[in-house]
């Protein structure tokens, strides 16, 4: 019979530390208030599709058991449910974990003493989150309603609230709290009885670092110009990637930059490495930050109880060192320290403008239908859903639908220019969290185009 | 409409496959306190049931999900549970939603009364749009007599009573209970893996130092779900396992998933498979560079299922039609031609056997998250287009019928209409026969992903790499993408369902007349999109196709 919860987080931290098998443990409880609404226009009026409400609570242990092995341990991480009986559970976990076989580690002694202040939940939204999916509402409602060449098509717009609390065996407590927002907004256009659309989407932190009224009017925009498209011809071009683009791609190669990859032999950089061999463009400087303010990745002190500061990862193209946790640490002997954050990258010194004058022919990406990138490689590919051609030579911008675009980050980021100009994104799509703050632009050399 | 012809030849084929009775198989029961929790949510749905113009319903979900894994350094285990019930009111215009993990009756009811007092707020806000009214479909009509017969196995597990408060349940069938193993028993055999790849890599190639990286992770899960309705009390648990290998040498990897709904039996890896996968991560490190083009590519099952989800499975969903943004509705109602008579493309998540394999095809169950009971549907019918695949909702919008395809990531995340099992029908040729037909051209089998563009018409398939064959045989040469990554296969749809110039039968490597009724269907996971991901099967037979754009 499932019924009420039968224990607290206290009663479980005691029963935990009652038990000799038991080693340590990282115990993370979330509660999540979520709000959506779905919306879409019938027969002209905006309407909402779905109204969805969403509470719930996860506790997450990760537990640490003695095996009787010299230098090894046992670990298990498992989602406690409040409807069984905790000692059930404690007692399974503990059997299941002392199966498993981890080379030893220990959680820190020392306690973070005044971890910084971050700044990662919008107030108003942990206030009233009803309140603020109105109020974002009204936004979309004024947006729909504005006169367009195009039509409007649907929007989504997701509010939540994540409130954590972090216990450790060590006997740090840490508490935090995040909000996130996830708008869409897709516009079609029609002409002689051809159509075609633009879906725009992005997730945020805080509600006050999107614009609404700017999303839904470049998709409106960008909808427009979807129907006057050509493919691109098969070649080798100058192209500009967004910081949509930018933040998938170096999320993905910090990848390459933890410990975690270097002990169990997955491919990795070490510090004095070239980040991309033999870079002669804007060298790159690559920090793993988790003070940005309203971040995807914003945190003070990480799970395994150490305090999150910014770390340069990579200086002019150098590797200067790797995000390395607890864990890691022990195991290659090196001090573990930053590995949560944001990526933030350095400026360059090109504007928009001039990377748009930067050769003879110039792809500028609007946007990948699906960038797939291999993080073991650095390689990258996808179909371009939209993209500019600016053509020099014969004055024209043509617009580019169709063919496929590959690159890699070592081959095609050798020569990369960056604009000036930084922007922040944050991305929680399939459920991970990634944050950049960086160039709004790159420009590239050499990238091979089929159409 | 089905062709008559084709309808009965694949329905005598169904019958020959389950000769055995399916009510004599082992099946996944229902926990004994998610059976409790019936009778409360019945009451749950008296109190949704505030005003006699809604629909209500209650749809309770809990997934537990273990896995086991073993590296070169470690063994590995993780196990997460995740159960909530989601309160629903339909008032003829909007579906509302009120979703908690709290299982008490008196929590459930406080929940239910402010989803109903926050419908009776919003009551006004759709003055001007049309009323959809919905009422709950009762068992006669759940069980008429349709073009598509339920399935067998479907309906075996229906009593011949029933009634909108008989309990039915289905589970899947197994042979060897997937829940019994001991942990020691399952990592013993994943080390016991990693042992036999090292075994049979110094045959592939490798020295022991070149195998940088080996893992074999093993997947149990246990979905168990409730739907109560006015007319019915459903139930369903559904074992999911799944064997993942992944074998790296420097950057290079090669990765594999094995699975599907059912048994420990469904999670068997042969020395065979293995070695394909050693000479496939061997020939990866030492691969050319594809020179972009158009060429001639025959396409494995996995990769045609890949095409077949993106082409017309995505721009298929009545939800994105509904909004607009799916150029297959206005196709569909022009009743416009999109492919040859090869371009035929099914939805179903009632593909309990997958191909020749003794498991479900990975994206199968009973019924979906909103109770329609699963059904085999065919969306693309020798290149014309039939109506899309719905949830509740976006038929209503729509005014077509309703199918099996409301689903949602979790019971936290909004139901869309999402994909089952997506596969193109099988042909007549062997795999040898479709080989000879190529002068010039490439084979691919292992898929990178893909991504839908349902009012564009675009597509995009990605593939890992390419054989190279001439004039009918391998050349040993294999290819990766223009910059040494994935190949992306590109191109307007309706032109690439054109160019299909043959398919396989679905025991394509024999010549013998097929013995089972689904192509194979493997293991993937879908997005809406970006995001919202869900689990689903895709396939086909080996597809030979001409003039396709690849970079």
């Amino acid at each position: 019979m499932i019924t009420s919860p039968r224990w607290t987080l206290e009663q479980l931290k005691n029963e935990l530390r009652s038990r000799s098998e038991v080693k340590g443990w990282i115990v993370t409880q979330e509660n999540l208030h979520r709000r959506e609404r779905y919306l879409l226009l019938d027969q002209g009026k905006l309407s909402v599709d779905q109204d969805r409400e969403v509470n719930s609570q996860s506790v997450e242990v990760r537990l640490f058991v003695h095996t009787g092995k010299t230098g090894r341990q046992g670990e298990i991480s498992k989602k406690f449910v409040s409807e069984k009986p905790l000692n059930e559970q404690i007692e399974s976990s503990i059997a299941a974990a002392k199966e498993t076989d981890y080379e030893a580690w220990d959680l820190p002694s020392d306690l973070p003493k005044d971890p910084p202040e971050v700044k990662s939940c919008d107030p108003f939204m942990a206030e009233d989150l009803a309140g603020a999916l109105e109020s974002a509402t009204q936004e979309v409602s004024k947006a729909v309603a504005l006169p367009r060449k195009t039509d409007f098509n649907s929007s989504e717009l997701f509010m939540s609230i994540h409130d954590r609390e972090v216990h450790l065996s060590n006997g740090l407590t840490q508490r935090s709290k995040q909000s996130r927002m996830y708008v869409e907004a897709a516009y079609s256009y029609s002409k002689s009885g051809r159509s075609d659309e633009y879906l725009h989407t992005a997730w945020t932190i805080s509600p006050a670092d999107i614009s609404i009224e700017h999303l839904f009017q470049e998709a409106s925009d960008r909808a427009e110009i979807s129907l006057q498209t050509k493919k691109p011809n098969t070649g080798k071009y100058s192209v500009i990637l967004d910081a949509d683009v930018l933040a998938k791609l170096f999320n993905s190669t910090t990848f390459l930059l933890s410990a975690r990859n270097e002990y169990l032999d997955l491919p990795h950089k070490n510090p004095g490495d070239d980040f991309i061999p033999g870079a002669t463009g804007d060298l790159l400087t690559l920090t793993l930050d988790p003070s940005l303010d309203f971040g995807a990745v914003t945190v003070s002190v990480a799970d395994q109880g150490i305090v999150q500061k910014p770390l340069v990862l990579v200086d002019k193209n150098i590797v200067v060192t790797t995000a390395i946790d607890a864990q890691h640490g022990k195991y290659l002997k090196k001090k573990p320290g930053t590995y949560r954050g944001n990526v933030v990258l350095e400026a360059g010194a090109m504007d928009h403008a001039q990377m748009i004058q930067s050769a003879p022919k110039v792809l500028e990406i609007l946007q990948f239908s699906g960038l797939f990138i291999q993080e073991t490689t650095g390689t990258f590919s996808s179909e371009i859903r939209l993209a500019r051609l600016h053509d020099h030579a014969t004055g024209t911008v043509s617009i580019i639908k169709g063919g496929s675009l590959s690159g890699s980050i070592s081959d095609n980021f050798k020569f990369a220019r960056f604009s000036k100009n930084r922007v922040k994104r944050s991305e929680f799509d399939y459920g991970v969290a990634t944050g950049y703050f960086g160039p709004e632009y790159a420009l590239l050399t050499d990238v091979s185009v089929v159409g | 409409m089905f062709g008559e012809a084709e309808t009965t030849a694949r329905f005598s084929n169904l019958s020959r496959v389950f000769q055995m009775n399916p009510t004599d198989k082992k099946r996944a029961p229902l926990s004994a306190d998610i059976k409790a929790l019936q009778p409360k949510l019945r009451d749950v749905l008296g109190t949704l049931e505030a005003n006699p113009e809604w629909y209500a319903s209650v749809y309770f979900e809990r997934k537990s999900n273990q896995t086991f894994a073993a590296n070169l350094k470690q063994t590995q285990l993780s196990d997460s549970t995740s159960s909530g019930v989601v309160m629903r009111i339909y008032d003829g215009h909007t579906l509302y939603e009120q979703a908690t993990d709290q299982t008490e009756l008196a929590a459930l009811l406080k929940e239910a009364k402010e989803l109903v007092a926050r419908v009776k707020r919003a009551a006004g806000e759709s003055t001007g749009t049309p009323m959809r009214p919905y009422q709950a479909v009762n068992w006669k009509e759940r069980l008429k007599e349709n073009e598509v017969p339920l399935d067998p196995e479907l309906l075996a597990q229906i009593p011949a009573d029933v009634r909108a408060e008989t309990p039915v349940h289905f589970g899947i069938a197994f042979e060897e209970d997937p829940t019994t193993r001991t942990t020691e028993n399952r990592l013993t055999g994943l080390k016991a893996l990693v042992g036999r790849v090292q075994a049979l890599a110094p045959a592939c190639g490798f020295a022991e130092k070149d195998l940088t990286y080996l893992m074999a992770r093993e997947g149990l899960g246990v979905e168990e779900s409730l739907f109560i309705d006015r007319e019915s009390n459903l139930s369903q648990t559904l074992y999911r396992v799944s064997l993942t290998l992944i074998l790296m040498s420097g950057a290079e990897r090669s990765a594999n998933r094995f699975g599907g709904l059912g048994g420990t039996e469904a999670i068997t890896v042969s020395d065979e498979k293995i070695t394909e996968m050693l000479k496939d991560l061997h020939a990866m490190k030492n691969a050319d560079r594809l020179k972009p083009g158009k060429y001639t590519l025959l396409l494995g099952p996995a990769l045609a299922g890949v095409l077949a989800h993106e082409a017309f499975g995505h721009s298929q969903e009545a939800d994105t039609c509904a909004r607009g943004r799916s150029k297959a509705w206005e196709l569909h109602n022009e009743g416009a031609r999109v492919g040859n008579d090869l371009a035929t493309i099914l939805n179903s998540p009632a593909v309990y056997r997958n191909a020749t394999e003794k498991s479900a095809a990975w994206g199968s169950y009973f019924f979906d998250e909103e109770g329609w009971l699963a059904r085999e549907q065919i969306i693309l019918d020798a290149g014309t287009l039939m109506p899309p695949m719905t949830n509740l909702t976006s038929a209503l919008r729509l005014g077509i019928p309703r199918s099996s395809n409301g689903k949602r990531e979790s019971w936290q995340n909004g139901v869309y209409t999402r994909q089952t099992n997506t596969y193109f029908s099988a042909g007549d040729k062997t795999y040898d026969e479709l080989l000879g037909m190529i002068d010039y051209g490439f084979v691919g089998l292992n898929a990178a992903g893909g991504m839908e563009d349902p009012k564009g018409m675009g597509i995009q398939v990605g593939v890992q790499y390419l054989k190279e064959v001439k004039n009918g045989k391998f050349t040993g040469r294999v290819v990766k993408g223009p910059a040494g990554g994935d190949i992306q296969l590109t191109g307007y749809v309706p032109d690439v369902l054109n160019s299909i110039i043959a398919k396989s039968k679905i025991e394509a490597h024999s010549e013998a007349a097929d013995t089972a009724t689904h192509p194979f269907n493997d293991c993937g996971g879908c997005g809406k999109y970006h995001k919202e991901i869900v689990y689903a099967g895709c396939g086909g037979p080996y597809m030979l196709l001409k003039d396709q754009i690849l970079g």
